[in-house]
Formats: C-alpha cells, sequence, structure tokens
C-alpha cells in the first residue's frame, strides 16, 4: 500500500459497523485516508460492505467504534445535519424530490444554509449551466419531466449546490443506459477537473473505477482494505489473487483505457499531398521502410492509404488509388480507443488528427505494443522502489 | 307536485337544516383529521402500534350509532357534542389508513437523499414526506367526509342538529300526508351534500397537489 499524495481530507481510523444478531461486522476496523482534491472510489463484489462504508462517512449509517475526520476534524459525534450539509450526496437512485421543480431541488441545501434569494437563485442557473442544462428550459420543470440522464445531471448538481469540499457518490451512474453513462462519465471528469473536489465514489464495476478513480481501494469481505493504489498499480501490480480475480481478464487491455494517444510517439508512415501526383508520392514511399503511404489533401487532412502498386497504376489522378482513410482519432483518445478504431476499419493503423482534422500522425500496432510495454515496465519500476506515484507515463 | 310545493313552502328551513348538517360534519371532519393524521404519523414507523392504531379505529366504525350514543350521552348529554364527538370517532379510520399508506408508499431514496442533504427529522416530514403522501391522506379525508355526511343524520336521535330531524319526523308521521315529503327531502339534501363535498374534495386535490406529482 502507497501513503496517499496530498494532505487527508478525510481520514477514518478503525471504523467498524456491527449489526445487532450478526456476529461478523459488515465493515470491520477499517482505516482508509482519502487525499484532498482526489476522486477514490471503492470498489469490490456485492455484500463487501462498500456502500456501508461510504454511508458511515456522512453518517446515515451510524458506525459502531471508530472515528470519522474531515479536514482533520473528529466528526464521529458532531450533528449530523450540519455535517451532511458540507458534504454532496448522489445516490444511484438519485432521489430528486418530486414534488419540488428543479430550482428548489437543487436549491434545497443553499436554503438550509439560510443563503439569501438572490444568491441562491444566482447559485441555481450557475449549476444548471455547469451540468449542461439551460437554467431558462429547465428551472420549472418538474423531476418527472426529465430523462434519466437528466435526472442525474440535476442530483450531481443538488449536491454541488453549497460548493461542499466533499463528494459520496453510491454508484451515481448505475441506472442508466451504457451510452449516457459513458456520456455522463466524461462530463463529470471534465467536471472535476475544474472543481477538484475531494470525492468518495462507489462502485462494483472494476471499469468504472479505473476510468474514474485517481486512487482505487479494493474491498473484499467486511470491507476489509485489499489493496490501495492508482488504477495503473492495482492492474500491473494487483496484491493478492483476490484483486487479481476482480480485475479479471484483460487487465493489459484496460490498461491501455489509462493512456493517450498524445503520450506516445506517433508511428513513421509516409505522407504526400496528393496535389503533387503519384512520382512525388512514390519517391516519399521509396525513401522509407513502409509499404503504405498516407496522401494528404491541401489542408493537410488525411485522404487515403495507398501502396506502391495503386501508385503505379494510377494515372494523373489520384483521387481513386488505394482506399480512403476510415479510422481518425483525436490525440485525447485513450490507445484502447485507437485500438478499437484500427480494428473495426480493418486497418493497420489510425490516423490522428486535430481538432479540424489536420494530419498529426499515425498510430499502429507497433505504437500499441510498445506503449503497453513501457507501462508494464513503470509500474513494475515504481513497485520496486516503492517511490511516489506517478500516472505511469501518461503525463497527467 | 305535492313535493316540489312542500321544497318551495318549506325551502327557508331546510336551507337551515342542510347548512346545520354541513357544519356538524366540517367541524368533526376537522378534528378527526387533525387526531388522525398525527395518530398515522406516529405509528406509521412501528408495526406493533400501527396494527394497534388501525384495528381499533377499525372497531370503532363496526359499533352502531344507536350504542355509540348510548354511551355518550351519559357523558356529554343530549345535543350537538354528543354528534359530534361519534363522527370524530367514526372519520378515524380511513384517514389513519391512508396516512400510513401514503408515508409508507414515500420513496426511500427520495427520504434518503432528504437526510443526505442534511434535512433534520422534523422538516423531512413537513417538507417531503407529508407533501408526497398528501394525495394518498386526502383521499381518506374525502371517504371520511362522504361517510359522515350519512352517519350525521342519525344524529336526530340525540336531538342533534341537521338533516336527521326531517326523516325522523318523516318516520313519526307515517301514514300522514306530509311524512313522505320529510322522508324524501331529508335523503334528496344528504346526497346533495355528499355530491357536492365529495366535487369540493376534488377540486382541493387538483389545487393542493403539486405538479410535479399529478
Amino acid at each position: 500500500m502507497s501513503a496517499p499524495a496530498g494532505p487527508s481530507m478525510i481520514s477514518l481510523e478503525q471504523l467498524t459497523k456491527s449489526y445487532p444478531g450478526q456476529v461478523e461486522a459488515a465493515v470491520q476496523s477499517l482505516d482508509l485516508e482519502v487525499p484532498e482534491g482526489e476522486i477514490v472510489v471503492l470498489v469490490g463484489p456485492s455484500g463487501c460492505g462498500k456502500t456501508t462504508t461510504m454511508k458511515m462517512i456522512n453518517r446515515i449509517i451510524e458506525p459502531t467504534s471508530g472515528v470519522i475526520r474531515l479536514q482533520g476534524e473528529d466528526v464521529t459525534h458532531s450533528p449530523a445535519d450540519q455535517l451532511r450539509r458540507r458534504m454532496g450526496y448522489v445516490i444511484q437512485q438519485i432521489g430528486l424530490f418530486p414534488h419540488l421543480t428543479i430550482e428548489d431541488n437543487v436549491a434545497v441545501v443553499p436554503r438550509l444554509l439560510k443563503w439569501s434569494g438572490d444568491r441562491t437563485r444566482a447559485r441555481v442557473d450557475e449549476l444548471l449551466d455547469l451540468v449542461g442544462m439551460d437554467p431558462s428550459v429547465y428551472r420549472s420543470r418538474y423531476p418527472k419531466e426529465l430523462s434519466g440522464g437528466q435526472r442525474q445531471r440535476i442530483g450531481v448538481a443538488r449536491a454541488l449546490a453549497a460548493d461542499p469540499p466533499v463528494m459520496l457518490m453510491d454508484e451515481p451512474f448505475g441506472a442508466v443506459d451504457p451510452i449516457a453513462r459513458e456520456k455522463l462519465q466524461n462530463e463529470f471528469l471534465r467536471l472535476q477537473e475544474e472543481l477538484r473536489k475531494t470525492i468518495v465514489f462507489v462502485t462494483h464495476d472494476i471499469d468504472e473505477a479505473i476510468k474514474m478513480g485517481d486512487r482505487i481501494a479494493v474491498l473484499r469481505e467486511h470491507s476489509v482494505v485489499a489493496q490501495y493504489d492508482t488504477p495503473e498499480r492495482i492492474l500491473s501490480d494487483p496484491a493478492d489473487a483476490f484483486v487479481a480475480e476482480f480485475i479479471g481478464a484483460g487487465a493489459s487491455l484496460k490498461r491501455l483505457g489509462l493512456a493517450r494517444v498524445r503520450d506516445y510517439p506517433y508511428a513513421d508512415w509516409p505522407v504526400a499531398a496528393i496535389s503533387d501526383g503519384p512520382q512525388a508520392a512514390l519517391a516519399a514511399l521509396d525513401r522509407s521502410d513502409e509499404t503504405s503511404l498516407l496522401l494528404l489533401d491541401d489542408q493537410r487532412r488525411p485522404l487515403r492509404w495507398v501502396q506502391r502498386q495503386d501508385l503505379q497504376a494510377a494515372g494523373a489522378s489520384l483521387d481513386r488509388a488505394g482506399m480512403a482513410v476510415r479510422a481518425m482519432v483525436e490525440p485525447t483518445a485513450t490507445l484502447a480507443g485507437a485500438l478499437d478504431a484500427m480494428v473495426s476499419s480493418r486497418t493497420g493503423g489510425v490516423v490522428v488528427v486535430d481538432g479540424r482534422g489536420g494530419f498529426l500522425g499515425t498510430v499502429d500496432m507497433g505504437v500499441i505494443m510498445k506503449a503497453a510495454e513501457d507501462m508494464r515496465a513503470a509500474a513494475q519500476d515504481s513497485a520496486r522502489s516503492g517511490g511516489p506515484l506517478m500516472r505511469a507515463a501518461s503525463g497527467t | 307536485m305535492d313535493f316540489l310545493n312542500y321544497l318551495q313552502r318549506d325551502s327557508d328551513r331546510l336551507l337551515e337544516l342542510s347548512l346545520q348538517h354541513l357544519s356538524v360534519v366540517l367541524v368533526a371532519l376537522a378534528a378527526g383529521t387533525a387526531i388522525a393524521v398525527v395518530l398515522g404519523i406516529v405509528v406509521a414507523r412501528r408495526p406493533r402500534l400501527r396494527s394497534v392504531a388501525i384495528g381499533s379505529t377499525g372497531l370503532v366504525l363496526t359499533v352502531p350509532s344507536f350504542a355509540m350514543y348510548a354511551l355518550l350521552v351519559p357523558l356529554l348529554g343530549l345535543g350537538r357534542t354528543s354528534v359530534i364527538v361519534a363522527l370524530v370517532l367514526y372519520s378515524l379510520l380511513p384517514i389513519v389508513r391512508n396516512t400510513v399508506t401514503g408515508l409508507l408508499g414515500v420513496d426511500p431514496a427520495v427520504v434518503e437523499s432528504a437526510k443526505g442533504v442534511g434535512m433534520g427529522p422534523m422538516r423531512r416530514l413537513l417538507r417531503i414526506e407529508l407533501p408526497l403522501a398528501w394525495p394518498v391522506v386526502l383521499a381518506g379525508i374525502r371517504v371520511s367526509a362522504v361517510l359522515l355526511v350519512g352517519i350525521a343524520a342519525l344524529g336526530a336521535i340525540v336531538r342533534g342538529p341537521g338533516l336527521g330531524e326531517l326523516l325522523f319526523a318523516g318516520l313519526r308521521t307515517i301514514g300522514s300526508p306530509n311524512a313522505v315529503n320529510l322522508a324524501l327531502a331529508g335523503t334528496l339534501l344528504v346526497v346533495v351534500i355528499a355530491v357536492v363535498l365529495d366535487v369540493c374534495f376534488l377540486a382541493l386535490r387538483r389545487v393542493t397537489t403539486s405538479k410535479g406529482l399529478r
């Protein structure tokens, strides 16, 4: 286990919850430090006590023994309602208040804290904007008039309303379909870039944990920490057989989902401008060791892949030579995304383009194999040295 | 033709008796609602008390009016007070039962997130749980209202106010030409009051239920 990077926002010390009539505790002597500004994911099989653990932090469930600290202050016995107003709370079922408008839902905590009407109203509009919902359209609607994804956004807005330092999220994206979930996750990560909240996030889905977490606590029964580490380290260096089994097959593939295309050197495929004609393209192909060449238009946007025989067979025009480029990604795409594009387009390479579609480079199988190798080596290095963790080679 | 003449001739008195009838019902309903809603809130999350409350208010409904007055009059005397107390007792079951059903029907996730934003028990009850249970509670009050309009007619046996007086007068003078008119007028007006109250409650439901729940 590694020491947390920043100062702790939340510390759990010997936290235990046992229910009367049950021999074994639901949560047994848990120690956990949640560093300020990070997303810590509690992940584990169902019944492992992860939700109970999270609900003890805002004392929806009162611990049997142990200490909860918030910014160093012992809040184990402080008034629960005041404590909860300092922690945003998002649950899977969302639990919007159906009889209140969206505005009134979001304004609940500011009003409990007795903010002025003007300040509350301004804050509601700001939050609706932040979660991508036009205040003038949605302010006076009711929860039942929204889609699942929109309700989820309002749930997040309500939790953020009084700008609490801490957010507790229990399977917050569990109730929406996979496409909406992906979108909500990405939006939330983008939001978190700005907000830098300290977040405790519960899920049973290891892929979600890897995607969302700065740090993951893999829990086994009775909420015992099997491993508490960065996603990279958990994937490349699982602490024991339980963690390895929980990650499941495909840890290397999952690791590719953590790395961004922009952080690795591109492959060296030759390019030529289509307007320069076949001879120039042939010459460029001859100068390289590769067998294919990428044709670009005058704005350097990728057009077609061609091989030697395509260039030789082509007349004066290259407009129909070879095959059209189908697989393109942006530099922020993950290597897993690039691999997926590569496989589904049935070509050996994927073209990286900037926001305007201009050519930046190509990624092929060699790039991905090399990246996977680097990640494994980096993770093992840091495991051996036990030094401070970096997001392995991803540069974030 | 006789009946219409009768209605016209006695219209002042009929109106007065109808208003008395309505007033007895509304006073008893208000008191009964206050008692039953509080009782429902207290017992909703306590299974043992809940069965006691629903069982005993249900038992009250099986007591015939005659027996009820035989028990109440020695304590409260003849007249309006005895009638109102009897009606309050009869009104309890539907309202208690619906209050309990309504409160238990509130989505646990909503209650949990009310806790999670830092609302205390009282605030949760008044701002979240009761408003959400309200349509069901109101349906109970409506059932009690219609029930009481009928039962109130029997208040006349202890000299209570209201339309029962017409019915009993008709019964006493049976065979006389006016007897049928009296009984018919009493019955008709009881039905009219019941229907009017019912419609009022439908309107009240529309006005007092959040748009988010409709």
